[in-house]
């Protein structure tokens, strides 16, 4: 059954209608039963639809939303990744496999670049063995085309999909999906293991519709991943709430690169670069490709010009919408771009070798601490060179500079456990 | 205020002329961001037949319309059908999101005259809950005078023959006088042929009104 675990609105259904159990797709007061948002919008002809979650098709009172079984998988033995973990994985890896035996919550609080990805296998395929469903879901798209390929080269025999807007419907029932936040919503109790990566990213986090859709979709066990969990995460896994596994450390053990203020005054920007910046960027391009973070998609288009004529080397820029996006990051990575002017983090799982990280007007509300942890992540990844520097340009200290970096001094005194 | 595309808070930017200007300003619907993505259409070089962009003289389509007798709508749109606007477009007719009507109303100022909407079939309407062109122009006073037969295969899963080719199917609705009217302005979503302007303007020329007519679009 190609829509095991799914809950469906008529046009979206193609076949095994009368195996759906049908149920109102918006109760008398309102709330969407997709979402489980009550901010129904009336249309002129007198009905009314979900605005929350029109993006998967609307949902109108008075319409069905079609619920379809899970039935289990016969036992296999799922797991083909032959790698290894490092003992600090192996150890988060188990406390993880203790969590979803006892099907209970879990956060696993790891720093970019500590290998999340791996040390989730054993805990899936102890799933996957017995039969049960799993869902790796992160609100990006990037993330999940990033993590499908090795979780599909992971679990080699596991029927699996991939699913985010635009993606083919799957043809036939699948028992692991890689899936955007997004599309949780068209699942209902369906997964005994659900893992949310970058719980703390847009536009997941602090959005009651996607965290309504991954309480639903589950019947087992959630795991949540996140380099910068929000202190309510947090909280509940110091209090013991939830099971909680901390790697401070990257998989090569080197510690994160702390970043480095220096002031600036930004009266003039984006049209003058302030010297001494363009002195640190001459600097760095000698050995190192750069990643010049800014905060507003304005100030692409100046500093690009400004950097094409002052540095000799090839100088892009992209941001959240651009087209020629995935073009532009793979030609960074081969180096083909020494100097990458963005206003998004890019592909987080991606590492970059020597790249240095450079975030101009680091003070400006538009980066949370958050953000500025995973900007400075993209540093340091690669085990040649742990120690790509990371320049903040600022002209006040901030709050989220300050929770930002004494988080990173935080974890690089930290011991896994 | 929030954007109705992305949620985002909407900052104002104050500028003098608006502070200064008597003319009303209306709050707008989209952040800076979201109205980025859109493509202005440059009225200075439009077509001053049908509002093309780029093209300052009378463009060949327009051309054509004009041989074959038609008085040339002389037509304003304010935006191209690119990318962007294709998937607005999506969301708002395809998906049916009501909310987005609001969308561009302050950037939809149409010349003073007696606003005239291209009405939409009554099996569209039935599905869609409501009239995507009536909802994008619903800041201005409409007179709902012309009415649309079903037809059997839609405008928009047709070639551009295939449109061209479509039959009259307007008429005005009874008991409607147009003796006191000097100017019409029709107002659509888009201008894809003309054919459904051209078509709207003969039905009022059929009904005897004998004015000035024009058109209006949110996109060419
Ligand atoms: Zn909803
Ligand atoms: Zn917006
Ligand atoms: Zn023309």
């Amino acid at each position: 059954m190609r829509y095991a675990g799914m809950q469906l609105l008529l046009d979206d259904i193609k076949s095994d209608l009368s195996v759906a159990q049908a149920v109102p797709a918006m109760t008398t007061d309102g709330r969407c039963m997709r979402c489980g948002q009550k901010q129904a919008v009336t249309l002129p002809i007198g009905w009314r639809y979900c605005p929350v979650c029109v993006n998967l098709g609307r949902v109108v009172e008075g319409q069905s939303l079609f619920r379809f079984e899970a039935p289990r998988f016969p036992p296999t033995a799922s797991l083909t990744w032959q790698g290894e973990l490092t003992h600090a994985q192996q150890q988060a890896s188990a406390e993880l496999c203790a969590s979803v035996k006892a099907q209970r919550e879990h956060l696993l609080w790891a720093v970019t670049g500590a290998g999340k990805t791996e040390m989730l296998f054993p805990a899936i395929a102890q799933l996957l063995n017995k039969g049960g469903r799993v869902g790796v879901a992160a609100p990006r798209i990037d993330v999940v085309r990033e993590l499908a390929p090795r979780l599909a080269q992971a679990f080699a025999h596991t029927p699996m999909a991939v699913r985010y807007g635009g993606a083919p419907w799957p043809k036939q029932d699948v028992q692991l999906t890689v899936l955007t936040t997004h599309q949780l919503l068209r699942y209902y109790h369906c997964f005994d293991l659900l893992v949310i990566d970058e719980v703390d990213a847009f536009p997941f986090a602090h959005d009651a519709a996607l965290m309504y859709a991954a309480q639903h979709a589950v019947i087992g066990s959630m795991v949540w991943l996140s380099a910068t969990p929000d202190q309510k995460l947090l909280q509940q896994g110091r209090r013991g709430k939830i099971g909680l596994s901390t790697l401070p450390r990257r998989f090569h053990g080197y510690p994160l690169p702390v970043p480095k203020l220096a002031w600036v005054k930004k009266v003039h920007l984006p049209q003058q670069l302030p010297q001494p910046l363009l002195d640190q960027l001459k600097k760095l391009v000698t050995t190192h490709r750069v990643l010049l973070f800014v905060p507003d998609i304005d100030w692409l288009r100046p500093i690009v010009k400004a950097l094409r004529r002052q540095l000799n080397v090839a100088v892009q820029s992209v941001h959240a919408q651009d087209e020629a996006r995935e073009a532009k990051v793979l030609a960074f990575r081969a180096g083909e771009i020494q100097v990458m002017v963005t206003t998004t983090i890019l592909e987080r799982g991606v590492t970059i070798h020597r790249c240095a990280v450079v975030v101009l007007s680091a003070d400006s509300p538009r980066f949370g601490h958050d953000a500025l942890i995973q900007m400075a992540g993209r540093a340091g990844r690669a085990a040649d060179s742990p120690d790509d520097p990371v320049w903040f340009y600022v002209q006040h200290y901030t709050r989220d500079l300050q929770v930002a970096i004494t988080t990173i001094e935080q974890l690089n005194h930290m011991k896994a456990g | 205020m929030a954007c109705v595309l992305c949620g985002q808070p909407i900052q104002i930017e104050w500028t003098l002329t608006k502070i200064f200007t008597l003319t009303k300003v209306r709050a707008p619907h989209l952040c800076r961001a979201c109205l980025r993505q859109f493509t202005r259409i440059d009225q200075a070089n439009a077509c001053p037949g049908c509002g093309r962009a780029d093209s300052p003289t009378l463009c060949y389509d327009c051309q054509r319309w004009q041989k074959a007798g038609y008085p040339l709508l002389h037509h304003r749109a304010v935006f191209q059908y690119d990318g962007a606007m294709k998937s607005f477009i999506q969301q708002y007719k395809g998906l049916g999101d009501w909310r987005l009507h609001v969308a561009f109303q302050d950037l939809i100022q149409p010349p003073k005259s007696t606003y005239v909407p291209i009405p939409t079939e009554a099996g569209h309407y039935q599905a869609r809950g409501f009239d995507p062109v009536l909802g994008l122009f619903d800041h201005l006073s409409l007179h709902q005078w012309l009415e649309k037969a079903d037809t059997p295969v839609p405008q928009a899963q047709k070639n551009r023959a295939g449109r061209l080719m479509t039959p009259q199917s307007f008429s005005v609705r009874p008991l409607v006088s147009l003796a006191q009217i000097s100017q019409i302005t029709l107002l659509d979503d888009l201008y894809t042929t003309g054919r459904t302007l051209y078509h709207a303007a003969d039905a009022l020329r059929e009904a005897g009104f004998h004015g000035t007519i024009t058109s209006f679009s949110l996109i060419r």
